[in-house]
C-alpha cells in the first residue's frame, strides 16, 4: 500500500515538473521527485541509495533554483489552479499502470554480499576513478565558463 | 516486481517531455527524469534480489548523472547568455535569421 501511494506521488510530481509553466514551480516539483524516489528506496531497504538520492537531489535543486530564477524565461500567464488540478489528475491516471500492473519475476535471491563489501572489494577502483571523473568534469566546466567570461570581457 | 512498470512510466514521461518541451531547463528536468527511472529500476531490482552490489553501482550511476547535469547546466548558461532566452524555438529562429542575413550580405 505504501509503495502505491509513493508511486502516485512520484508520477504526479514528474508530470507537474514537466508541464507547469513557471520554471521555479517545476523545480519545486522536481524536489518532490527526489523526495518520493528516496522514500521508495527506503521502503525497499536501500538506505544508502536513499541517502545518495537525498544528497544529490539537494545539490541539484540548489543549482536549479538559482539557474531557474536567472535563466528561465518569464511565462506570459500564471499557472491557474485548474491547470494544476488537471495535471494532478493526469499524473494520477498515469500512475494506474504502476499500481495495478506487475511484472512477474524471481525475487528474494538473498546473497551474502553486503553494501560495504560490494563497494570496496568489488568496485573499489571504480569508486576512486569516479572521483577523478567528477573532478575532471568540474574543471572542464570551470574552463568553459572562464573562456566564455574572458571572451565576453574583451 | 511493481517497480518495473513504475520506472517504465517514468521513462515514458521523461521521453515525452524531452521531445515536446521547448524550454532548456525543462529539457534538463526531462533528462533527470529519465536518469531517475533508470536508477529506480536498477536499485529496486538489486534490493528485491537482496544484492548489495546494486547500491554500490548506484554511486557510479549518480556520479555519471551529476557529471551530465553539470555539463548540461554549463551549456545552458552559455546558450542562454548568448541568445538571451532559454526557448529552443527562439534560439533556432535567431540562428536562422542570422544565417539569412549573412547570405544576403
Amino acid at each position: 500500500m505504501i509503495f502505491e501511494i509513493l508511486a502516485v506521488g512520484l508520477i504526479i510530481s514528474a508530470v507537474l515538473a514537466l508541464f507547469l509553466d513557471e520554471v521555479i514551480y517545476s523545480v519545486a516539483a522536481l524536489a518532490g521527485i527526489f523526495f518520493f524516489t528516496a522514500l521508495i528506496f527506503i521502503e525497499y531497504n536501500a538506505i544508502f541509495a536513499a541517502i545518495f538520492t537525498f544528497s544529490v537531489g539537494v545539490g541539484t535543486l540548489a543549482v536549479l533554483f538559482l539557474s531557474g530564477e536567472m535563466l528561465g524565461d518569464k511565462p506570459t500567464k500564471k499557472t491557474s489552479p485548474k491547470r494544476v488540478g488537471t495535471l494532478i489528475g493526469v499524473g494520477a491516471v498515469l500512475s494506474l499502470p504502476a499500481i495495478f500492473l506487475s511484472v512477474s519475476g524471481s525475487s528474494g535471491t538473498n546473497s551474502d554480499l553486503l553494501f560495504g563489501d560490494a563497494l570496496w572489494n568489488i568496485r573499489g577502483l571504480d569508486v576512486v576513478l569516479q572521483a577523478f571523473v567528477i573532478l575532471t568534469v568540474a574543471l572542464g566546466i570551470v574552463v568553459v565558463l572562464y573562456e566564455k567570461k574572458k571572451k565576453g570581457g574583451q | 516486481m511493481d517497480f518495473v512498470i513504475l520506472s517504465l512510466v517514468m521513462l515514458a514521461i521523461g521521453i515525452y517531455g524531452l521531445l515536446t518541451n521547448r524550454q532548456l531547463l525543462k529539457v534538463f528536468i526531462s533528462v533527470e527524469l529519465i536518469a531517475t527511472a533508470a536508477t529506480l529500476n536498477f536499485v529496486m531490482l538489486a534490493s528485491a534480489l537482496g544484492v548489495g552490489l546494486g547500491q554500490a553501482l548506484l554511486i557510479l550511476a549518480f556520479s555519471t548523472d551529476t557529471a551530465v547535469s553539470g555539463v548540461i547546466l554549463a551549456l545552458l548558461v552559455i546558450v542562454s547568455k548568448k541568445y538571451g532566452t532559454s526557448d529552443i524555438s527562439k534560439i533556432l529562429q535567431t540562428i536562422h535569421d542570422k544565417d539569412e542575413s549573412e547570405v544576403e550580405a
